[in-house]
């Protein structure tokens, strides 16, 4: 394949589950997702009264018959879903220790995913932050949609600093209809502006996803001997004897961690954190099953 | 507690405590680089983590080191115990002074083998663990220097078996002068292992003087260090026979007994052997001492016979046993030298008095004085002017030899001098008044109190007349004016009574024999003394070595000795045609130790170190390397727990 972070067998195996919205959503056309609006899929929504206007091809004659009443029956509309990828491709985005760098993870979650988007005929969109360049591919249903989503994945090279949160506000501002918005990002940025981003999506209505990626070294921080640690992002450096601040620096994290977990409860965010030694398949797998409406829903 | 170490060289390897500092600053400048995306956390850790974790790395670094100290020490061998100084262990040489007095024969508690045998098993641990440098024995019996081959070699050898002599420790300690400065030893310590006992100390005894200085002024720098056993004396009664005189077909033993325990009544005990034959009795008495007289049957047994006495088993069996030995009967001849008059029909009566058969008076005139026969004397009472010439020169002889001799004033003036001694004038009491006994000694002399503490009623004694005495005497009872009745001069072995009143009428009431009698008979008793002292000895004393064509046999039956042993043990031997019991000195059975403030004093100037014998202690040093490799272990284990660093768990599992 042309993409070294997209694989066949796994989207094959993939192929079969659906991505499901987790809230309404206001597509342009016609889809598998639940709409705002009442339309004409085939699943009874509610009663109600007839007023001067209302087309008397919907009144139900049924309930006019029991009632001696005037109701119009409405159903259920059913549109498409518009999915927003949003990548950290920051310096520190870079990272690896023993496993595979953290973008190329971030690559073939986004890859896959947006193959199963389009291949389900919902739109898909794409969102590179970095510091100072914030390419977007607005989300379209269009097949070659997907070409240019891997192209620009694969041309994807991790610099400078974030650019997070304001492409969040960017993307919160300016997308009008619900979206899912799912972000992959190691969230090194300021923890209250990540959550004042992450609150402007949700006032916007978007379903949150947040893919939170991190290395195992970087949060076992296990190391036998003193490093000189160099910042990615602004290349500072500091010489530590890991064995003196380990337990520091994991409280530092596990504080860090317990606040974007916080943070995207708040906002009723779908969080995962994930370590880039993990399968992508597999969290793939059970972010899709997650998404699974249940029994008794469509 | 000085330490000292057996391989000082090893020491060195103290500077191996560097090796953890040197590897930690080591990896401080050997860091690796890395790149890395969660600075913040890390700058907030190295910001938190100075302080406490400096702290606890340098207690990590600390322990490690100080692990590896113990380490080398360990292998270093250090030996602890107090008894050696830094650098101990670099000795080429001991000379060990053993004390083989009866009273180191004292069961140790914790041992249960004596002091002697407790300090040997000392001696021989240490010498082991110090690489048994050279080893010479000066035992207190043959005080003679032997070099040992090895220290096991001390359990074979008959120089530190258990004997009845006493030891005289200065002279001990001379002897180890002397080797040392004879022979090249290199470095060379003095051990004396003693019980400290007064006796054989003799704190007052001139030859300390020797002995300190011979310390001082030897060439090389020599210690002294005293194996101390004088633990407190408990549960121990010993005996003694102070007497054995045989009288016909009776033999009189005056005993005494000594125990260490004074709270309660004593009821001990005592089996008297005489011939063969055994018999026992328990005698009561309370305090410390006890004495008594013991008269034993004899039968038709002529001739010389032995026997001993003997206490039960107790803390020290070497002083539970004390032989005699006997000669032939004799007659107890007292020569009575009288002018003639009232005084010497008295004085002949009081000394053959009626029913005493065994006392013989032969009386001569004073020109006759040469006739007695000095051989067979018991006594001879001298009631004349005093002796001149040969007589007087005779009698020197005869009391140097142990005789005893009663002096009574002169009937009329007298200007002989006898011994620097003269009568000097007749002193006549007042009209109507007498001289009276004022005071006198009841512990000693021939007025003393009897056995049972009954007191001689010399107040009953009234004088009309009396002679002043003048000369160097002990004064032993005195008239009512301080002027003396009896006195004392000690000549040789033998005793001289001066009594400066007479048995007569015209005198004094001393022949109502409430006095007299007592006295001449105490005199007959004492003189009577020399003959059986030729049965007796201390053991060790020059009287029980052998003569030219004299061979030793013990005939007693108590214990076997061991031929070259025998000559410092007690018990009964015939040596050539002599029969002799020996015992103990009776400085063994003071119990007397010297404290540390009179060892200072004793050895003042003298570079000396004195080791108290402690519970459970087998040898003097003792090796710690197992002590510090547990210290090390600690060590160890402390660096490990400072290491282990509390797991965080798996971040995610809290998310």
């Amino acid at each position: 394949m042309k993409y070294d972070f997209l694989d066949s067998e796994a989207l094959a195996r993939l192929g079969a589950m659906p991505l499901e919205a987790r809230q309404a959503m206001t597509g342009s056309v016609a889809g598998r997702h639940r709409s705002p609006h009442r339309g004409s899929s085939v699943e009874f929504a509610e009663y109600r009264k007839y007023v001067q206007g209302d087309d008397t091809r919907r009144l139900d004659w049924k309930a006019y018959a029991r009632s001696d009443r005037y109701y119009i029956k409405e159903f259920e509309a059913d549109t498409n879903l518009r999915a927003y990828f949003v990548i950290d491709a920051s310096a520190s985005m870079g990272f690896s220790a023993a496993d595979e760098p953290r973008i190329q993870f971030a690559r073939k979650l986004a890859a896959t995913l947006s193959y199963l988007i389009i291949n389900q005929g919902d739109a898909a969109g794409l969102s590179i932050c970095q510091e100072k360049i914030h390419l977007e591919i607005p989300p379209t249903r269009k097949a070659a949609q997907l070409n240019n989503i891997l192209d620009v994945l694969a041309k994807t090279k991790p610099t400078g600093e974030t650019g997070l949160v304001e492409a969040l506000h960017t993307i919160a501002e300016k997308t009008n209809q619900r979206a899912l918005v799912i972000i992959m990002s190691d969230l090194f940025c300021d923890t209250d502006k990540l959550t004042d981003a992450l609150q402007h999506l949700r006032y916007r209505k978007h379903d949150v996803a947040v893919f939170h990626l991190l290395d195992k070294q970087e949060v076992d921080f296990d190391f036998e001997r003193p490093h000189r640690f160099i910042d990615m992002e602004d290349q500072t450096s500091v010489v530590a004897e890991p064995a003196l601040i380990a337990d520091d620096y994991r409280n530092a994290m596990q504080h860090f961690l317990n606040e974007v977990k916080t943070a995207c409860h708040n906002v009723r965010a779908d969080y995962h954190l994930i370590t880039t030694n993990q399968s992508y398949e597999k969290i793939i797998c059970d972010f899709l099953s997650m998404r699974l409406p249940k029994k008794g829903r469509k | 507690m000085p330490i000292t170490f057996l391989q000082q060289s090893l020491l060195w390897g103290l500077f191996a405590l560097s090796i953890p500092i040197i590897i930690h600053l080591l990896n401080r400048k050997r860091f690796r680089t890395i790149q890395w995306a969660a600075m913040d956390f890390l700058l907030k850790a190295t910001r938190e983590s100075r302080g406490k974790k400096k702290l606890k790395y340098i207690l990590i670094l600390t322990a490690r080191a100080l692990a590896i100290a113990a380490l080398i020490f360990a292998i270093a061998r250090p030996l602890a115990g107090g008894f050696l100084s830094w650098g101990g262990a670099q000795i080429d040489t001991v000379i060990l002074i053993l004390d083989r007095s009866p009273s180191m024969e004292q069961i140790d508690d914790n041992e249960n083998i004596s002091k002697r045998l407790t300090a040997i098993k000392s001696v021989q641990s240490s010498l082991k663990s110090l690489n048994n440098p050279k080893l010479i024995l000066i035992d207190s019996a043959s005080a003679t220097a032997q070099s040992i081959p090895s220290p096991d070699a001390l359990n074979e050898l008959s120089a530190t078996l258990a004997t009845d002599t006493k030891a005289s420790i200065p002279t001990l300690i001379s002897i180890a002068i002397d080797y040392i400065t004879d022979n090249a030893l290199g470095r060379t310590e003095i051990w004396l292992a003693s019980d400290l006992q007064k006796s054989n100390w003799s704190p007052d005894d001139g030859r300390w003087d020797a002995a300190r200085a011979g310390l001082v002024d030897l060439p090389q720098k020599t210690t002294l260090r005293i194996i101390s056993m004088a633990s407190a004396i408990t549960d121990n009664v010993a005996t003694r026979i102070l007497s054995a005189t045989r009288l016909e077909n009776e033999l009189s033993l005056e005993i005494e007994i000594i125990r260490s325990d004074t709270n309660t009544t004593a009821s001990i005990p005592i089996t008297y052997s005489i011939n063969g034959s055994r018999s026992s009795e328990t005698v009561n008495f309370d305090g410390q001492n006890y004495q008594y007289r013991k008269n034993l049957s004899l039968g038709d047994k002529q001739g010389e016979g032995y026997g001993y006495i003997t206490t039960p088993t107790d803390a020290n069996p070497r002083d539970n046993v004390s032989f005699f030995a006997y000669g032939d009967d004799l007659p107890a001849k007292t020569y009575l030298i009288s002018e003639d008059g009232e005084s010497k029909a008295w004085l002949s009566l009081a000394s053959a008095p009626p029913g005493l058969n065994h006392n013989e008076c032969i009386t001569l005139s004073p020109p006759l004085a040469d006739q007695i026969n000095w051989a067979q004397a018991t006594l001879i009472i001298w009631q004349a002017a005093l002796p001149t010439g040969s007589v007087a020169k005779q009698i020197i002889d005869y009391l140097e030899d142990g005789g005893a001799l009663l002096i009574f004033p002169p009937n009329g003036e007298s200007e002989t001098s006898f011994m620097g001694i003269q009568w000097q004038d007749l002193r006549t009491s007042a009209r109507g008044q007498y001289f009276v006994i004022d005071d006198w000694n009841r512990s000693d002399g021939p007025l003393r109190n009897g056995n049972e503490g009954v007191g001689i009623p010399a107040s009953k004694l009234k004088a009309l007349k009396r002679r002043v005495i003048d000369g160097e005497l002990t004064t032993l009872a005195t008239w009512d004016d301080d002027q003396p009745f009896l006195t004392r001069k000690i000549v040789g072995d033998g005793t001289i009574i001066f009594a400066t009143s007479l048995p007569n009428y015209a005198w004094s009431n001393l022949a109502d024999a409430d006095v007299l009698l007592p006295v001449i008979q105490r005199m007959i008793r004492l003189g009577d003394l020399r003959f059986s002292s030729a049965f007796s000895a201390i053991a060790g004393s020059s009287s029980t070595q052998l003569t030219d064509g004299e061979i030793r046999s013990r005939i007693d039956q108590y214990l076997d000795s061991k031929s070259s042993n025998a000559p410092y043990e007690a018990g009964v031997w015939r040596l050539g045609d002599r029969l002799v019991a020996t015992n103990r000195p009776a400085s063994e059975d003071e119990w007397l130790v010297l404290d540390q403030n009179s060892l200072n004093v004793l050895l003042e100037g003298t570079q000396f170190s004195l080791f108290e014998e402690t519970k459970g202690s087998e040898s003097l040093v003792k090796e710690i390397w197992k002590v510090l490799l547990i210290t090390m272990l600690v060590f160890l284990i402390t660096e490990a727990m400072l290491c282990l660093q509390p797991k965080a768990g798996d971040p995610k599992l809290k998310t």
